[in-house]
Order: C-alpha cells, then sequence, then structure tokens
C-alpha cells in the first residue's frame, strides 16, 4: 500500500528543494515544473478522496517514530473534516501555480515558498499528531511573510511583519495548550485526546481561552482581525488565493478538530460566548467591507464575514442538545470552509487580473467595463452573487444549514443574517460602480481574460455552480464525520 | 583507581591532547596544534560513547558520570571542534593563534569539570579553570578594545568567584561536607540555604550570564575576536546551566529555589531581548540573545526534580543552542560586525544568507528547526512544574525575539546589495556554517536519538 497522504504532503516541498538545489533554470521551465507538481498533487488528493473516509474516526492513517521519548510521532490521516480541505487546498494551489506562470521576479524563489506553503498546508489538515500539526501550522506562516515581504505590493515590509508578529503571538498559546493536553496524556497522538479528553475543569477552560485565542487570530474573528486587511491588500495575488483560500482554514479546522473535538465540556459552557463573537465578526466584516472603496480590502473584509458564519455553526453544535441539528450545523460550517474557499479565491484572482490590467484596485477609478471585459465582468458578477449567498451557489446550501441549526437551537443568533443584506448591497454596489455605469475612457483598451486566466477562473466558476446546485457531492463525505463526532 | 579513571577517559584524553598542544605552540606549529586539538576533541567525542549509558560516581563521589556529563561531552566536544575550526579561520597566520586553540581545549576541560561535578570544591575549580582561560582568549587581540574587555570580565569573574566561594563555605559549615548529595540535609535551614544559594546564582549565574550579572558579557564579546565569542556564549555557558542542574537537584526544594530561579528567567529573557532589540551592532545583539537563552535554559532548571522533561529539555535545548549560536556567529564573521553590513547580504551569498535565516528563525523557535525541539520541551517541563506563568512569560518574549533577529534577517533581503562580494570564504568557515545548519535543520526531525 503506498503512503498515498505522506506523498500528496512532501512531493511539492521535494520538488521545491529540488528546484532550489538546482538554480539557473528559466523562469519558464521553473513555472512548468511548478504547474506538473501542484497539478500532480491535485490528481493524488482525487486518488485519497477516492479512498474515503471511516465514521467515527480517521482513515488512511500513515504513521512512523518521531521523539518515541515524548510520545510524538509522524502521523497522519482524513476524515470528512480534513479531506475536503486537502481537495480544496491541492485545487487552489494548482490554479494557483497556473496564474503564477506570468511572473518574472525571482520566480524560482517564489515557487519555492508556494511548494513550501503547500506542505505546509496539506500538512496542516492531515496531521494527526499535535506536535507535527504545530510544525507545519508555523512552516505556513514563515513561507507566508516571506511571500508577502518579497512580491507584495508597495508597503509589503511593514504588513509582512504585522502578520508574522500577530500570528506567531497568536499561535504561541496553541503551543501552550498543546503542551497541557500532552500533559494530561502522556502523548501528543490527537485521536488519544479526541477520543478521551485529556483534561478537564480549569485546566480544560485555560486550554480552550489559549486555543480561541490561536484560531480567532487566524480566522480571523472579529477584535483580533487587524492583520487582515492589511496582509491581504499587501500581498500578491497568489498570497491573497492561498491566505484567503486556504490559510484561513486552519484557524476554522482548528477551531472544530482542536476546540471542540479536545476540550468538549469547556467548549460547551463557553458556547454563548463564542456564538456571540461568531454573530459580532460576520456583522462586523460585512459592515466593515461596505466601507471599503479599495476592492480587494472589500473582499478581504467579506472573508471576516464569511468567516464568522463558520464560527457561528461551529458553537451552534456545541450548544445544540439534538444530535441532528449539531451534524446540520457542523456539515454547513465545514462546506462553508470549501465555498468561502473557492469563492474568495475566485475573488481575489479576479480582482488581481484587473489590478495586472489597470494598476488600481479602488472602485472610483473604473465603470462600465462589463463591455470592455466581458469575461472578467461575468466572472466577477458570478462570484459576487455566489458570495452573497444566491442560492444555487456555493455558499448557499452552506450558510442555509448553518442558520437552520442556529434558528433551532439559539434563535437569537439569527440577526447574523442581517449581514447578509448587507453583503448584497455591497456587491450590488461594487459591480455597478465597476462593471455597469458609464464607461470610464481610460480602460477603453484594457484586454479581456487570456487564455490562461480563464484556466484559472473557470474551474472555479464550475465548482462554485456545482456545489451550489449539487452539494450532496461533499456534504455526504462530510456527514459522515460530523453524524458520528461525539464531544 | 582503575575503575575510577576509566570513567574519565574523554576528560583525560582532551587534557592530554591540551598538554601537547602547549608543546606543539612552544614549537611554533600552529596546524599541528589545530590537528592535534581536532583529534582530540574527536577522540574524546568516540570514548564519551562506552561511558554514556552509565549512572554512577567516582572519587568518592566527588565527581558524576549520568546523563548530564555524559550528554554534556557529546554537546562540549564538537561545539569546541567546531569553535576551533572559527578560530582558525579568524587567526590564521596571527601570532600566537596556537595558543588560542590550546586554551580553547583547556577552558573546555573546565567546561566539562562543570558539568560533571558533584562537589562544591570541583565547581569551585571549574569556575576558575574556565574563567582564568577565557580572560586570556578575550585579550587576545591586544588592543585596548580588548584588554578593556578582558578587564571587565576579569574584574567582574574574580568578585563574582569570590562570592561563591565565600558563600559555599557556608553550605560546608552547614552540613559539613562538600559533596551536593549531602545537601538535603540543608532542609529545615533557610538561611544557610539561602546565603549559599545566592552564592551559587552569583558565580554560575555570572558564567552563564543572568541578569543581573550579564553587564561583562556584551562588552567581553564586543571586544574579543568573533570566534571567541561565539565560544564563550554557547559552551561556557551551556557548562553553568549543567552545573546548575547538578547543584540544584540535590538541593531541597523547600528552600525555594524554583521560585527565586523562574524570577531570574523571567527578567533574563526580558532584559535580554528588550536591549537586544536597540543594538546596532550585531555581535553585542547575538550577546544580548544569548543572555537572553540562558533565561530560557532555566524554564528547565525550575522544573528539576519535579518534571521527568527537565533533563533531557536542558540537553537537547543545549544541542540545539550550540549548533544554531556558533552558526549565526559563523555567518557574522563573514558577514562583518555591524548592522548595516547585512544590508543585501543576503543578495550578495543566497546560501550563506539562507543559513543565517535558519539559525535565526530556529533560536527564535520556530519549527520544524532544532531550537523549537528544544522549546517545546522546555515550555513542557516548565508547565509541568507548575509555571505556568513563567511559560507565558517565555512565549511572550518568543515574539520580542522574533522582533529582535528580523531586524538582521530584513535588511539581508529588503535593501539592495552592495557591491559584489569579494573575499572568498576560509574553508573552515564553510565546515562550520554546513555543520551546524544541517544540524539545525534536521535534528528536529531526527529529535528521537536524543534521551529521553
Amino acid at each position: 500500500m503506498l503512503p498515498l497522504l505522506s506523498i500528496t504532503t512532501f512531493l511539492p516541498i521535494t520538488a521545491g528543494l529540488i528546484l532550489m538545489l538546482w538554480p539557473g533554470q528559466s523562469a519558464k521551465a521553473v513555472h512548468a515544473v511548478s504547474i506538473g507538481v501542484t497539478g500532480l498533487t491535485f490528481f493524488l488528493s482525487l486518488a485519497i478522496w477516492a479512498g474515503g473516509v471511516v465514521p467515527g474516526g480517521f482513515a488512511q492513517v500513515e504513521e512512523l517514530d518521531w521523539i518515541p521519548a515524548i510520545n510524538a510521532a509522524y502521523r497522519l490521516g482524513v476524515d470528512g473534516l480534513s479531506l475536503p480541505l486537502v481537495l480544496l487546498t491541492t485545487l487552489l494551489f494548482f490554479l494557483s501555480a497556473i496564474y503564477a506562470a506570468r511572473l518574472n521576479n525571482k520566480a524560482a524563489t517564489f515557487v519555492v515558498l508556494m511548494l513550501m506553503l503547500e506542505t505546509a498546508s496539506l500538512g496542516s489538515f492531515m496531521a494527526l499528531d499535535a506536535l507535527l500539526f504545530y510544525v507545519f501550522f508555523e512552516v505556513s506562516l514563515v513561507g507566508m511573510y516571506f511571500m508577502i515581504a518579497g512580491w507584495g505590493h508597495e508597503d509589503r515590509q511593514r504588513a509582512a511583519l504585522m502578520f508574522f508578529l500577530y500570528t506567531l503571538l497568536g499561535s504561541l498559546p496553541l503551543l501552550l495548550a498543546i503542551l497541557g493536553l500532552y500533559l494530561g496524556s502522556g502523548t501528543f497522538d490527537m485521536r488519544v485526546w479526541i477520543d478521551t479528553p485529556p483534561l478537564t475543569g480549569l485546566a480544560a477552560m485555560l486550554a480552550l481561552i489559549a486555543m480561541l485565542f490561536t484560531f480567532a487570530v487566524k480566522i480571523p474573528s472579529f477584535p483580533v482581525h487587524t492583520w487582515l486587511p492589511a496582509a491581504h491588500v499587501q500581498a500578491p495575488t497568489v498570497g491573497s488565493v492561498i491566505l484567503a483560500g486556504v490559510m484561513l482554514k486552519f484557524g476554522t479546522y482548528g477551531l472544530v478538530r482542536f476546540s471542540l473535538q479536545m476540550t468538549p465540556e469547556a467548549f460547551t459552557k463557553a458556547g454563548v460566548v463564542i456564538l456571540a463573537f461568531g454573530v459580532f465578526s460576520a456583522l462586523y466584516g460585512a459592515f466593515a467591507a461596505l466601507a471599503q472603496t479599495d476592492l480587494k480590502k472589500m473582499v478581504a473584509y467579506t472573508s471576516i464575514n464569511h468567516m464568522g458564519y463558520i464560527v457561528m455553526g461551529v458553537a451552534v453544535a456545541a450548544l445544540a442538545t439534538d444530535p441532528n441539528i449539531r451534524a446540520v450545523a457542523l456539515d454547513g460550517a465545514t462546506l462553508q470552509m470549501i465555498s468561502h474557499g473557492l469563492v474568495t479565491g475566485a475573488l481575489f484572482f479576479l480582482v488581481g487580473m484587473l489590478q495586472d490590467r489597470a494598476h488600481s484596485r479602488e472602485m472610483d477609478d473604473f465603470g462600465g467595463l462589463l463591455g470592455r471585459v466581458p469575461w472578467l465582468g461575468w466572472a466577477f458578477i458570478l462570484s459576487a452573487f455566489a458570495s452573497l449567498g444566491l442560492p444555487g451557489l456555493a455558499h448557499f446550501p452552506a450558510e442555509f444549514q448553518i442558520f437552520l441549526a442556529t434558528l433551532q437551537a439559539q434563535p437569537w443568533a439569527i440577526i447574523a443574517i442581517l449581514a447578509i443584506v448587507v453583503t448584497a448591497g455591497l456587491y450590488l454596489r461594487s459591480i455597478a460602480k465597476v462593471f455597469l455605469g458609464e464607461p470610464n475612457k481610460k480602460w477603453l483598451a484594457m484586454p479581456d481574460l487570456d487564455r490562461g486566466e480563464k484556466w484559472v477562473i473557470i474551474p472555479l466558476l464550475v465548482l462554485i455552480i456545482l456545489i451550489g446546485v449539487a452539494p450532496s457531492i461533499l456534504i455526504d463525505l462530510i456527514h459522515i464525520t460530523m453524524a458520528s463526532m461525539n464531544f | 583507581m582503575g575503575r575510577e579513571l576509566s570513567f574519565l577517559i574523554p576528560e583525560l584524553t582532551l587534557a592530554s591532547a591540551a598538554m601537547l598542544m602547549l608543546v606543539a605552540e612552544m614549537l611554533r606549529l600552529p596546524r599541528l596544534v589545530l590537528a592535534l586539538g581536532l583529534a582530540g576533541l574527536a577522540a574524546a567525542t568516540l570514548l564519551t560513547f562506552p561511558v554514556l549509558a552509565a549512572d554512577t560516581t567516582v572519587f568518592g563521589g566527588t565527581y558524576r558520570i549520568d546523563l548530564l556529563s555524559g550528554w554534556a561531552k557529546l554537546i562540549l566536544l564538537p561545539g569546541t571542534a567546531l569553535s576551533l575550526l572559527l578560530a582558525r579561520a579568524e587567526l590564521a597566520g596571527q601570532e600566537r593563534e596556537g595558543s588560542v586553540y590550546a586554551l580553547l581545549c583547556l577552558v573546555t576541560l573546565g567546561a566539562l569539570m562543570l558539568a560533571g561535578g558533584g562537589d562544591m570544591m570541583l565547581l569551585v575549580l571549574g569556575v576558575v579553570l574556565t574563567g582564568l582561560g577565557s580572560f586570556a582568549l578575550v585579550s587576545f587581540p591586544r588592543n585596548d578594545a580588548a584588554t578593556e574587555a578582558g578587564m571587565k570580565y576579569l574584574v567582574f569573574g574574580s568578585v563574582a568567584g569570590a562570592i561563591m566561594i565565600y558563600g559555599l563555605s557556608f553550605w560546608f559549615g552547614g552540613i559539613g561536607s562538600t559533596l551536593y548529595s549531602e545537601l538535603g540535609l540543608l532542609a529545615g535551614r533557610p538561611l544557610i540555604a539561602s546565603i549559599g544559594l545566592l552564592a551559587v546564582i552569583v558565580g554560575l549565574g555570572y558564567k552563564a550570564s543572568l541578569v543581573p550579572f550579564h553587564f561583562w558579557a556584551p562588552d567581553a564579546y564586543d571586544g574579543a575576536p568573533v570566534s571567541v565569542a561565539a565560544y564563550l556564549s554557547v559552551i561556557t555557558k551551556i557548562a553553568a546551566i549543567f552545573a546548575f542542574a547538578q547543584v540544584l537537584r540535590d538541593l531541597p526544594t523547600s528552600t525555594g529555589w524554583p521560585m527565586v530561579i523562574a524570577l531570574l528567567a523571567a527578567a533574563t529573557m526580558t532584559l535580554g531581548y528588550v536591549t537586544a532589540l536597540v543594538q546596532t551592532n550585531v555581535v553585542r545583539l547575538l550577546a544580548y540573545s544569548s543572555v537572553a537563552q540562558a533565561g530560557y535554559f532555566m524554564l528547565a532548571i525550575v522544573a528539576l526534580g519535579v518534571s521527568p522533561l527537565a533533563l533531557p529539555a536542558i540537553i537537547v535545548f543545549g544541542a540545539a543552542y550550540v549548533a544554531m549560536n556558533l552558526g549565526a556567529f559563523a555567518v557574522v564573521m563573514v558577514a562583518g560586525r555591524q548592522l548595516d553590513d547585512f544590508g543585501g547580504f543576503g543578495r550578495r551569498r543566497p546560501l550563506i544568507g539562507l543559513s543565517m535565516v535558519v539559525f535565526l528563525l530556529s533560536l527564535t523557535g520556530i519549527p520544524p528547526l532544532f531550537g523549537f525541539i528544544g522549546k517545546a520541551y522546555l515550555f513542557g517541563a516548565a508547565i509541568e512544574a507548575g509555571f505556568l506563568w513563567l511559560a507565558v512569560i517565555a512565549i511572550l518574549n518568543s515574539v520580542l525575539a522574533l522582533g529582535v533577529y528580523l531586524r538582521i534577517m530584513v535588511p539581508m533581503y529588503a535593501a539592495k546589495a552592495g557591491p559584489a562580494s569579494a573575499a572568498p570564504i576560509a574553508l573552515p568557515l564553510h565546515v562550520v556554517v554546513w555543520v551546524t545548519l544541517i544540524i539545525t535543520l534536521l535534528m528536529g526531525a531526527y529529535a528521537g536519538i536524543l534521551p529521553s
């Protein structure tokens, strides 16, 4: 039996190392390798999907000794929570590699960093050993720091530093919590922690608070979200896509995997507070996005809004007593992670493509672009409609399930639905300003999407529609795990 | 006698090598001195393996052959070998070059005595032996800065040593023995216990450069040759920390020493990094960073006897610290002492620049590098011993640490490249950078071979 999970995880970084130790190739060759490797990784992840998951635990587990003295081992596995995220990761990195092929500035280093980030992301989602998880988790920070600092826009140094300090400070409490859980159980095996939560009472609550801090920074949730707009605005397009599409999911993944599954009692006790933070983040993100005139910043703030719904879903699952509602809430939250990855990934790509052409992201600089660049325009409109939760598109089934469960378990929290109205308003406004109205003469010569860009954007649009009309392709997989999750 | 000596073969090997090195130096054969030193260190390292599993004492309990002293040899001897190579790269061709190598080996012998000592007299001998050699090493360049640095170091060291001996005499008076293993008798005699404790903290705290006994370190490192600064920042510091562990694990915790050490640790980490934030001289910056790192070691010291992670934590972080700190100093030897020298360095020398990034990230404690594994052990030990607040302070300081180290990393890539680098890098320097780089990168994955 091939260790498929390990091969998938380490294939990108192995290719990256080879590129690094074998310098001097042309940018073209480097990008060819990068597209080939990320594509192969994507197909490998499909093979993992074919392997399936099992209820009530992890499937396709791979184990190796690492530090036997402290019971830390190399352990990988997937379940209905991590497998969809793995698929999302390999897809977004594949598309990012295609998009990045136009980059000539230090292309080799950029590609190496991107491949390193892919390994770190896949490892974070598949690790079943807390120390190993932490290793992958932090490596992703370092990779993203160098990506923003090296290839970002005008104010990149400051944004990168803020991102690094913020998320490092954010991630260290997680290390404390992991050590606490280790001292309570004598092993770093996450399966053991999930089956028999090692901490109780005050210790569990302290561990939960530490973990919530870490994941709240990562998600990001109000009030520790301030790094996100700065990082996104300055990051290169690929960096934004990876950051929003993949790395924010570490936060929500950790919220379920660590906070909910490993300190379930404390999580239920703190459930209402967590729910309140989720509701507030969703509303805050929507209103803050409404105030933006910079397209990229606007999309960044809507991330805070969408991630707020996920926090709500997880908190509702903890508070609900009916197992069916729990499963509905968690199904919705997990699907929302995937939908957000696809939709926000598409939006960041499109804003990046617009910026490549106009060197501006200000809504007021544009106007009437739809006639000029119909591909770009319609793709943006479709993604925007998906992002505001239109039925038939990716966000709808996810948000519907989250709100359904919320209404049954904690009806007051349904006020978050107000945010959908706000998001609808802000997207319609941005569409009106950028793509409709009086054409701005400056952009008469703007070219529409070229073939490479269409290759990047079409798969995302197809999946956004597919998940919108047939969410069961993913829900079935997610539900296997969520229906059997005890906490 | 034969049994006892057989356990001391690594120390005896090193001592004989040092004697032969002095003879070769008198014959003015620096390359032979270097070769003898490297061979002696290699032989002593290999001869440590047969006694590594032993857990016993020799010479009436005064010298311990245990996990700590065994791993001290495996860490300090190769670390000294790397320091010899650094010194060779920096001082080749200078007059009295061989004396540096011989002194380095002698100081390491003192370091081994500190790490293995089970008796107060041996502690004093170790402090004096490491001290005397170090003073001479610091003033080796014979210019004003070096003389001043050596003088400060000597005065500071003499006072601290005298205080230590004075305080230890209280312990001797209290228990009627100089053996650490008798320190349990001090339980219930808080006054005597605390005077001796204070003395040990002064004497060893000065060697490990704990706050507030760290003032000599930046001056001494800056005045000394970079290779000597590198050596002092790792070998004598780690020896002092191992000595701390040997003494304090026998001292009853009822005397309250863990809290004292914990407060010192918190002050050391914080003050070390805060001061490092404003340095413009990279050697001084690394000196303050090494002060702060000494504070991190103390996280394991406070957990001695309570947490089974404490001793492994000291050993693992000790090994990691030797690799990453020597590596960082080696890169300073390539780049230059001033922060400005690092502007564009990463573009001029991509591979060495990249290794500097690895060393600095490892010093910060970013996984999967070796330094992270060490810090995970340290934090675990402190939490298990009930010092959660100390672990939180240590973690907050890790963020400060990142700020400190980014001050070197950012200009390396941000600024435009200066003149294309001129001088080729000496071979020994290449060896040190590569060896420490490989250890820092890979030992995280192979941490399983270290002791539990």
